[in-house]
């Protein structure tokens, strides 16, 4: 609990985090007031049309990942990762609070993004007069998917921060591995691609296009990658020197 | 005495380089040692693995008797600072400190004593990266003693410190080790440690080539001792008489070759002789140092 406190402190005490805060609430109001002001009432009469345009607060997901991926990657770029590792020699215990604290950071992310989607949303299509066609389970499983989805994505940040511990080479790989490499498997394999983290996490929140997995499929599939990529990082943090 | 600090047949390999080779030392309580190299002797190596970052490839290292990550809440029992740059540039000095409190469960009061004791609490809300070199090295001992240590472990603390701060620290160490506590000091610098250690540990291609008091080694090498007598004739022919060979410099004083201040100031004392100064030569000395470490890779 004391190396967690550690780590949510270092969350708070620097401007990373609360840049990746403000790009995420930008992009996310920048998107929703564009297309729910300017999509032609034509494109938005299904509840599948809604629910396409009100999920984009899952791209919380792609900020918590970066938000997880500091937590470590800091640590080797600046050298903290001595003092760390001399204050809390356990490295499963400085994991394990590493993780918890990219949960609990990529929950704040997803609250705020999804929450921010969705409010503002609905509140344009309110003015515009358009009705709300979107059951409360579909809502409530909107909504929980992405903030769950968004803090597992957290979790899959800090893990690819163990494993890739250069700060801008991990990066880069999550973002080639999100916008890219999924995409293309996705294209040409989809019934292998629906089982990789973006896709499967796309899929917790419910039924959204090209969704391929169920909700509950698409939920442990997430958590299974985020469970291997964790004991990866987990085994090279406890294998490698600290140097 | 158990020993603080023990390396046991202690080796690390880097792929095809030795860095550390079978080296075994011990360290006891209450003293400051240096302990000394050449850039690329292993001694960096050494104390990361003392300190549980690096695995040995064989052998063992201890602290208090144990491996550092096998102690309970090792911080409140060894404080180390590794490198000056070890902070995130954008957090101030003090929540760097309360990251690591936090860790180990001490209050954000400690953090402001050790602040305190290291003269950084002025400047300690500012973000690290408008901090000078000399204030990151405090920062860095500031971190190191926040959990009270009975060890201070350092690696090269007096590279890039102006002589102001080279001395604050002498005098930070000998305070800190003059009630019992242990230091144990890296320098790739005899001079810069010489007169802060009571004694050496002195590495080369990662075997340790000494392990002794300063005066031993400069005894057992052949220092030179500079004495300056107001009878200074009378001094040269009793040196002579006890076998010490000594030669008069150009201001008034004698060198005397291959021997130690305590043995010249005896000799003196037994002649019944008045002496100005007494002082072992620092070039000397560092020549010890580059003799003892100028050997190739075996």
């Amino acid at each position: 609990m004391n190396q967690l406190r550690a780590e949510l402190l270092k969350i708070r005490s620097t401007r990373t985090t609360i840049g990746l805060l403000v790009g995420l609430i930008a992009l996310a109001l920048l998107f929703t007031i564009l297309t729910c002001t300017l999509t032609p009432v034509s494109q938005l009469t299904t509840e599948q049309d809604q629910i396409s345009l009100l999920s984009f607060g899952s791209i919380a997901g792609v900020f918590a990942a970066l938000a997880g991926i500091m937590l470590f990657t800091s640590e080797y770029r600046f050298g903290t990762i001595r003092p760390t590792s001399l204050f809390n020699p356990n490295r499963n215990r400085l994991f394990t609070s590493k993780i918890t604290a990219g949960v609990l950071s990529g929950l704040v992310f997803g609250v705020i993004g999804e929450g921010l989607v969705f409010s503002i949303g609905l509140m344009i299509l309110k003015i515009r007069g358009i009705p709300t066609l979107m059951t409360g389970a579909n809502m409530t499983e909107l909504i929980v998917g992405a903030i769950i989805g968004t803090a597992l994505w957290g979790a899959i940040g800090v893990a690819v921060g163990a494993i890739v511990p250069n700060q801008v080479g991990a990066v880069i790989s999550l973002l080639a591995w999100g916008f890219v490499v999924e995409n293309l498997v996705f294209g040409f394999l989809p019934k292998v691609g629906r089982f990789l983290p973006v896709h499967a996490s796309d899929s917790m929140m419910g039924p959204v296009e090209n969704k391929l997995l169920s909700g509950v499929a698409g939920t442990a599939a997430v958590v299974a990658w985020a469970l291997v990529l964790a004991i990866a990082g987990l085994a090279l943090l406890k294998r490698r020197d600290v140097s | 005495m158990p020993y603080v600090v023990q390396g046991q047949s202690l080796s690390k390999r880097y792929g095809g380089v030795l860095a550390v080779d079978d080296l075994t030392f011990a360290i006891e309580a209450g003293t400051i040692t240096g302990f000394l190299g050449p850039n690329g002797a292993g001694k960096s190596t050494t104390l990361r693995m003392l300190l549980g970052l690096a695995k040995p490839t064989s052998g063992h290292a201890k602290v208090f008797g144990s491996p550092y990550d096998q102690l309970e809440t090792p911080a409140l029992r060894i404080g180390a600072v590794l490198e000056a740059t070890d902070f995130h540039p954008g957090r101030s000095g003090r929540d760097h400190l309360r990251t690591l409190s936090r860790a180990v469960g001490l209050p954000d009061a400690r953090v402001d004593e050790v602040l305190s004791l290291v003269e950084l609490q002025d400047a300690s809300r500012r973000r690290v990266k408008g901090y000078s070199l000399g204030m990151r090295q405090r920062l860095g001992l500031a971190a190191a003693l926040l959990g009270n240590p009975d060890l201070l472990v350092l690696d090269e603390p007096a590279n890039g410190l102006d002589p102001e701060g080279v001395r604050w620290l002498r005098d930070f160490l000998r305070d800190f080790a003059s009630g019992g506590r242990t230091v144990l000091i890296s320098s790739h610098v005899l001079a810069e440690v010489a007169q802060t250690v009571d004694q050496v540990l002195i590495i080369n291609h990662g075997r340790l080539v000494a392990e002794s008091t300063l005066e031993e080694l400069t005894a057992r090498v052949g220092a030179v001792v500079r004495v300056q007598s107001p009878e200074l004739d009378q001094l040269a022919d009793a040196l002579q008489r006890a076998g010490i060979v000594a030669t008069r410099t150009n201001d008034h004083a004698l060198l005397a070759q291959g021997t130690t201040r305590e043995r010249v100031g005896d000799v003196a004392h037994a002649a019944g002789l008045a002496i100005y100064e007494l002082l072992t030569e620092g070039s000397s000395l560092e020549e010890v140092f580059l003799d003892l470490t100028s050997g190739e890779a075996p």
